[in-house]
């Protein structure tokens, strides 16, 4: 165990860089970085591809690579499969799928998808560097390598790749640079309108052009990654209903009889409401998914989330709980959230609700005004509550005559009035949206900037929903009363507190829905998206910034 | 991108078949015994494929997918039937 001998006292260790690693880090360094030092990986189609193909290689018959072949028992013929191997001296190690050879002369032969590509050099670097880092990995255990072998699988062609000085020392270069920046923690930047990005893996995680685009609004950002998601939320609110799974479904059951079925492929989240009952099989298969479990009481209130191990991004969570210690980055912060939240109410007033008068949407810009330059966090939520109660008092100019809803103030715990209802539902809704996105791309979703921690509470969920509160709650609700999909009837009142019905609030959830899934225009980066994905992009950004990136939080708000 | 398939098997022993029919429930709809209509983005195709490729006996069994093209588009209108209607789900959010 000497790998820890060159690093400075203090200083982090890095573990042992996988090849596979290296190979990545050839092709982008952003990418190499992303996967080994933040843990980030999505699956695509290649990466599903090349793992059947590996899994082809894996599951020939095994053997072991013996270290030293017997001298006087005439030249042994060597051919194992799936050889793990590591160098302490280079620190690296890799999963070789063959090695060939005779004695001590061994070649490493990779298995590569697809079909040989056909440029002077017989392959592309990244793959020869990868190669050449398991040469070199062999020579560290003893044994003679000069060269390796690519095997295309779809061709059925093997490329031999010698491993001369030049590609030695461009793979020693590479180990140390993606070894540096792992040491020193510095992402490296995205690639500029490079054609490699739209067929990465991580181009929804990693924003180039997004990023690039925020640096030096350079490029107008190209639409690369998908508008609309594969899976939904799946809802399941009927009392005394239980979840179970078969095989790759899930059965929504009332005693013995089906209610529902969904594939779990095609679900995004589980969302329980109340007295639903779920077994520890559904459970289990959920995390290792990596599906989150939402539960909302009867009555719409958010309160808690069932979700697998923890998104390996540390790196993430530093530097968010560095910026929510220091109280100037915070409050900058904060300032940009609330001044959204206001701009996007008074879009909304402006929009709907034709009765405003001008000098109310003008006292809304000063609150903005007021609320980017509030001195103080006190100062903020002062501002804040001064222009919800100025928003709110014109809410009800928004909702269509005749449908027999009123709305004075907003009351809440318990709602008093169907309106209020809805939108305490409403907004439990995306809190429950906006924790499950953050654990997904690997924040705290309890440390915030603006809400302050108080236990169980999402506060950066709360403090990212601010500015999405009018923009997707409130307009469901306005949507949903002024389009009669919801109706006086479809709510009971009980003791002075009024909630919905079962088939009020499932109506509800499908105009919730239905507005995440609306694809609009994004008013930065000028391509389409839906708001479900708008949050996903928003909560990296929030990440590109903390890690400073970009130089500010590009808050969302609409024209 | 989105597309559409029919994925029809003979399998020759029941512990497979089975054992398909599960996974296939997983992708997409049972239209009628043995033939499933998926609609799949290209990652869970893939994904299908190697287990189907998993599971079956490559001598004794055989499977057929059959891709009609982008979802969003025409093709669903190419699938005619005539007399029990063939029920295929729509895709959204679920609310139970
Ligand atoms: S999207 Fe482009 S810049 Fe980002 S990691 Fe992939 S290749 Fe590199």
């Amino acid at each position: 165990m000497d790998a820890a001998t060159d690093s400075a006292a203090g200083a982090e260790e890095v573990p042992p860089l996988p090849v596979r690693m290296l190979n990545e880090y050839t092709y982008c360094p952003r990418l190499g970085y992303l996967m080994w030092v933040q843990g980030e990986f999505m699956d695509s189609a290649d990466t599903v591809d090349g793992r059947f193909q590996h899994r082809r290689v894996d599951q020939e018959k095994k053997r072991r690579i013996s270290r030293r072949a017997p001298v006087d028992d005439g030249p042994v013929t060597i051919h194992a499969r799936s050889v793990s191997l590591a160098s302490d001296r280079l620190g690296l190690v890799a999963k070789i799928d063959l090695v060939e050879g005779e004695c001590n002369r061994v070649t490493p032969v990779d298995y590569k998808r697809g079909k040989r590509p056909h440029i002077p050099k017989g392959a592309w670097e990244p793959e020869m560097v990868q190669l050449c880092a398991q040469g070199l990995i062999l020579r560290d255990n003893g044994f003679e390598c000069g060269e390796g072998v690519l095997y295309f699988a779809a061709s059925r062609e093997r490329v031999p790749v010698v491993f001369d000085g030049a590609l030695i020392a461009r793979t020693l270069e590479l180990v140390d640079l993606m070894r540096k920046a792992a040491r020193e923690g510095v992402v490296p930047p995205p690639l500029v309108d490079s054609p490699k990005c739209p067929r990465c893996a991580l181009v929804s995680i990693c924003l180039p052009d997004e990023v690039t685009f925020l640096q030096s609004q350079a490029h107008e950002p190209r639409p690369l990654f998908p508008s609309r998601d594969d899976a939904l939320p799946f809802y399941v609110q009927h009392q005394g209903a239980r979840v179970r799974k078969d095989g790759d479904v899930l059965k929504i059951m009332e005693r013995d009889e089906l209610l529902a079925e969904g594939r779990l492929r095609e679900i995004s989240q589980l969302v329980l409401f109340g007295g639903v009952q779920v077994s520890t099989g559904v459970i289990q298969e959920l995390c290792k998914r990596g599906i989150p479990m939402t539960y909302l009481s009867g009555g719409g209130w958010f309160y808690g989330v069932t979700h697998g191990m923890s998104h390996k991004n540390v790196e993430l969570r530093r530097h968010q709980y560095r910026t929510a210690t220091d109280a100037s980055r915070s409050l900058v912060l904060a300032r940009r959230f609330v001044q959204a939240k206001i701009a996007n109410c008074r879009t909304l007033l402006r929009r709907n609700a034709s009765t405003v008068p001008e000098d109310v949407l003008d006292d809304l810009k000063g609150d903005m005004r007021r609320a980017g330059e509030a001195p103080t966090m006190e100062t903020l939520l002062g501002v804040e509550g001064n222009s919800a109660q100025r928003y709110f008092s014109w809410f009800s100019s928004m909702l269509a005559n005749g449908m027999g809803f009123a709305f004075e103030h907003r009351n809440r715990r318990p709602p008093k009035d169907p309106v209020n209802a809805l939108l305490s539902l409403a907004y439990a809704m995306l809190a429950r949206e906006w924790t499950t996105t953050l654990l997904a791309v690997g924040f705290d979703p309890y440390l915030g900037f603006y809400h302050q921690p108080r236990y169980g509470r999402p506060a950066l969920a709360l403090d990212l929903m601010e500015e999405f509160r009018p923009l997707i709650g409130d307009s469901a609700v306005i949507t949903a009363i002024n389009n009669e999909e919801i109706r006086r009837r479809d709510f009971i009142e009980t003791l002075g507190a009024v909630a919905l019905t079962p088939v009020g609030r499932s109506r509800f959830i499908e105009v919730y829905e239905r507005r995440m899934s609306q694809e609009i225009t994004h008013p930065v980066f000028g391509y389409t998206i839906s708001y479900r994905r708008v949050l996903e992009v928003q909560a990296r950004l929030l990440g590109r910034h903390l890690a400073g990136e970009i130089p500010e939080y590009p808050s969302f708000t609409t024209r | 991108m989105r597309h559409l398939y029919v994925v029809t098997y003979d399998i020759s022993s029941p512990k497979r078949w089975r054992r398909v029919f599960r996974t296939m429930r997983g992708f997409g709809d049972h239209l009628q015994l043995s033939v499933f209509l998926c609609d799949l983005p290209l990652m869970e195709r893939v994904q299908m494929q190697a287990l189907l490729h998993e599971i079956i006996h490559h001598e004794e069994d055989k499977v057929m997918i059959v891709d009609l093209g982008p979802t969003e588009g025409r093709t669903i209108q190419s699938i005619e039937t005539i007399g029990i209607p063939v029920e295929i789900t729509k895709r959204g959010p679920q609310v139970v």
